[in-house]
């Protein structure tokens, strides 16, 4: 059971390093926002897969649930921040400055 | 220590601390640096150091990168492109670094190797935590009794420090003892009325339900991680959700700002004032087991472990209002108006 486990954890963290790959390319903030929601989401996930491998699931029950309660504060935030800025996409905002008029 | 794990856990999160160092745009860089949160929470459960990862679990989830968006909101977005220096310059700044780092790797190897049971942590210190903590204090959490009891003092100015962290947020930007300004409806006319009402219904079902469970992280510490610090930014985080869903306005009707500054004082009282109580009844400051004296049906041990509870229930009063201040004086710009 233990290798199922370990299985199951393991292909979370490689669909994990996926999603990265948008958190990081990602050419808009709403899609970093996403990704990395989505690794919250599998964080918590693994959090309780450990604890199954640990054989001690009610400890880290508690600590899925602190995730799971505010893994969503930070979209809100976010939300209310484009609700007032509305340009989502901004020229030179990516991992190198890119020139004014280099948008294709 | 499950290999697999630890390995791609530690591969994701060096990719996650380089992606938000070299992000130009800061939005992005806050984001993805609460996926690095996210990923130094797994790997500290997957090493077993539980309280630890709560602890990252409830500031990094929960509040410290909506602080980060606050300040992005009220600043600017866009770090300003770097003038490109000289090679020289580069080049010195390279040489220091590497020799700084060079001078530092030596010294690890100083370090006892991991899990070395000759160490002297693993010879005397931890020995004698496993072995004291249930017969002196009956806390079956060993981290919540070195915490609040063996390293009482410790954690005292810890909780201190929390305060003065928030009175300088105060000094800096608040407007707390000026005359409150007018409230100047937003130039786009998002107010507390034009809001989805999708997000104010879920967050007004869900913030009992988060405050009942910070409650019992700080009750229940004594059995399970948690106590005082991560309840408490549970607690805070919920007035948070509160004040981004609605409005700063309406959170501040639940909780003004005065009331939270005399909470933040009064946590640092409750754990100062729990000391002195022991030190006027004839014992060390912060030894608890006199409290027996006064607590009906206690014995030396027991008095301990209700003594750690009321320590940390003092903590929580100081985390929670000081969440709270920091954030409405950082999202509203020192106004405490609007917010975000």
């Amino acid at each position: 059971m233990d290798n199922f486990f370990i299985a199951g954890g393991v292909i979370l963290l490689v669909l994990m390093l996926l999603t990265l790959y948008r958190a990081i390319i990602g050419p808009t903030a709403i899609d970093r926002l996403m990704a990395v929601n989505v690794i919250g989401t599998k964080t918590t996930v693994l959090l309780i897969i450990i604890g199954m491998l640990f054989n001690w699931v009610e400890m880290f029950v508690d600590i899925a649930l602190a995730y799971a309660l505010l893994n969503f504060i930070v979209t809100i935030a976010t939300s209310r921040y484009f609700q007032h800025h509305k340009n989502l996409c901004p020229i030179g905002f990516g991992i190198r400055h890119r020139k004014e008029g280099a948008r294709k | 220590m499950i290999w697999q794990f630890d390995l791609l856990i530690l591969a994701l999160g060096v990719l996650c601390a380089l992606a938000s160092i070299s992000l130009k745009d800061l939005l992005s860089a806050a984001i993805v640096f609460g996926a690095y949160s996210f990923l130094m929470c797994l790997l500290w459960t997957e090493m077993g150091a539980v309280d630890v990862a709560f602890t990252e679990a409830a500031v990094g989830a929960g509040v410290s990168t909506v602080f980060f968006l606050a300040a992005v909101y009220h600043t600017n977005r866009a770090v300003k492109p770097r003038r490109r220096g000289r090679l020289l310059h580069k080049l010195v700044g390279l040489v220091t670094a590497a020799c700084i780092g060079l001078l530092l790797l030596s010294a690890t190897a100083d370090f006892p190797t991991w899990a070395d049971p000759n160490s002297p942590a693993s010879v005397y210190l931890s020995p004698f935590y496993i072995t004291e903590t249930i017969p002196q204090t009956a806390v079956p959490n060993i981290v919540t009794a070195v915490l609040a009891d063996f390293r009482g003092f410790d954690t005292m100015f810890e909780t201190s420090v929390i305060f003065v962290a928030g009175l300088a947020v105060l000094a800096i930007l608040g407007s707390y003892g000026r005359r409150q300004r007018d409230y100047e409806p937003s130039p786009t006319g998002q107010d507390a009325a034009h809001q989805s009402s999708i997000v104010q219904t879920a967050c007004r079902v869900f913030v009992p339900f988060m405050q009942l469970f910070a409650l019992y992280v700080v009750a229940h510490g004594h059995h399970s991680p948690g106590g005082g610090f991560q309840g408490g930014v549970i607690l805070g985080a919920s007035f948070i959700l509160v004040a981004i869903s609605y409005d700063l306005r309406v959170m501040q009707r639940r909780l003004r700002e005065r009331l939270a500054m005399l909470f933040a004082g009064l946590g640092v009282l409750i754990y100062a004032g729990i000391g002195a109580l022991c030190l006027v009844l004839g014992a060390n400051f912060l030894d608890y087991s006199i409290l027996h004296t006064i607590l009906p049906a206690t014995s030396p041990i027991m008095a301990r472990s209700h003594g750690m509870l009321g320590v940390e229930i003092g903590v929580a009063f100081t985390v929670m209002a000081i969440m709270v201040i920091i954030y409405v004086n950082v999202a509203s710009h020192g106004k405490s108006d609007r917010g975000l």
